[in-house]
């Protein structure tokens, strides 16, 4: 772990997921910027996290650019719909940084993926943002996992995958923050495998209501 | 966002519109608050950092506790803790931003890439490190032996700026002497002219 804090944006940070990982990630070692659209429910947010955590360093910001220019990290805890209209507005400061993409491009019935059969979300994040580090994670765990990343006595697993091994080690340690136990599954390309995954488990999920919740863990002798 | 980086490269070498492209595209844009750090000792120095506009200076802290400025940067410098960067070991500096500014910072992969993609690139940076050597010699030079008007004077005659962008007690430091000499040789020097 550097001893330089890294600043990290969390774009659309009021969403489940959004406000998920800025809890908690904003007690380790990192300056906190979050934008939402929903600019009142940010401030609360943002006040909300203090109170938890004192030692937390953490800014509502009013734009997404200003938000990406000074981070190192981006997390962009948006659909997938709304990830190009984001990339075209951060794409000149997200340059040369990790962007992690936590999408799953599902249909409304969480039937199929909406997206290509040969590529992902994160792929495409990737091509609209040629010079960034796309690295997918946290789309495998659902927004109440953060609240007890331990299922049934079990750390839940959260899938990482990217191309430039330095973002992933970056991103791993994200993780490892947030109480889940990093599994580096591969480059971008497995990505796609990762998204399927997720609408697998919610598909699980929602059939076994009662058993909620749910994450994902290999098992090893 | 590039153009004193574009007019530093410029201003030593020619780069094609497409080798400009692909150095433009290696170079990670940060904008920094004051008070922030770029590096905290301890950690490796892994890239170079370009200001396109601001200053940021380097010090260490010794064993009371107290700042000792190594360099400051502003404008179209580079800044970085090159012993760090080139032994890959860990920085016994911090690197603290002065202004709010707004950087382009290269990684060491990426600037290992640039070195063998775009000779003229490489032909830059050895001109940087070749400032950056004449820089380093120059300050020992004026560190060694030399009364504390002397070191004042060459100041004001090759960094004016410092007087203008910096708070007394950094220039200070960097000049190694106290607050209170730093005082008292201005003073002097404005009621002598």
């Amino acid at each position: 772990m550097p001893i330089t804090k890294q600043t990290i944006a969390i774009i659309g940070a009021c969403g489940n997921m959004g406000s998920a990982i800025a809890r908690n990630i904003a007690g380790g070692n990192y300056r906190l910027l979050l934008f939402d659209q929903n600019s009142k429910e940010l401030s609360v947010l943002a006040e909300e996290i203090r109170k938890q955590i004192s030692s937390a360093d953490v800014k509502p910001m009013d734009c997404a650019h200003d938000c990406c220019w000074e981070a190192d990290i981006i997390i962009l805890a948006v659909p997938h719909d709304d990830e190009k209209e984001i990339a075209d507005q951060v794409r000149d400061v997200a340059t040369q940084k990790i962007v992690v993409s936590i999408a799953n491009p599902v249909d409304e019935d969480f039937r199929q993926l909406t997206t290509d059969p040969d590529t992902s979300a994160a792929e495409e994040l990737q091509q609209w943002l040629p010079h960034s580090r796309v690295v997918k994670a946290f789309n495998t765990t659902f927004a109440a996992d953060f609240d007890q990343p331990v299922i049934d006595g079990q750390q839940v697993d959260a899938f990482i995958a990217g191309d430039d091994e330095d973002a992933v080690q970056s991103v791993a340690e994200l993780v490892e923050t947030t109480g889940f136990h990093p599994v580096i599954a591969g480059d971008l390309k497995v990505s796609g495998t990762l998204e399927r995954m997720q609408m697998l488990l919610v598909q699980l999920t929602i059939r076994s209501s009662d058993k909620q919740p749910a994450g994902w863990k290999v098992l090893h002798n | 966002m590039f153009d004193q980086l574009h007019k530093s490269i410029q201003e030593h070498v020619s780069l094609s519109e497409e080798e400009w492209e692909l150095c433009k595209n290696n170079f990670r844009p940060k904008r920094m608050l004051k008070r922030q750090f770029l590096l905290q000792e301890g950690d490796v120095c892994r890239e170079l950092t370009f200001v396109e506009k601001g200053a940021l200076y380097s010090h260490s802290v010794d064993s009371k506790g107290d700042r000792n400025v190594l360099r400051f940067a502003f404008d179209g410098w580079w800044m970085a803790d090159l012993q760090s960067f080139f032994t890959d070991t860990p920085s016994t500096l911090n690197i603290e931003i002065l202004e709010d500014s707004e950087l382009l910072v290269l990684d060491r992969r990426n600037h290992e890439k640039l070195l063998k993609a775009i000779p003229a690139y490489e032909r830059y940076h050895r001109i940087i490190l070749q400032n950056a050597y004449i820089a380093a010699q120059q300050r020992l030079e004026n560190a060694l032996g030399r009364t504390a008007e002397e070191k004042y004077s060459r100041l004001l005659a090759h960094n004016p700026e410092f007087m203008h962008r910096v708070p007394l007690n950094l220039v200070a430091s960097y000049l190694g002497m106290s607050p209170e000499t730093l005082s008292r040789v201005r003073r002097q020097m404005i009621q002598s002219s």
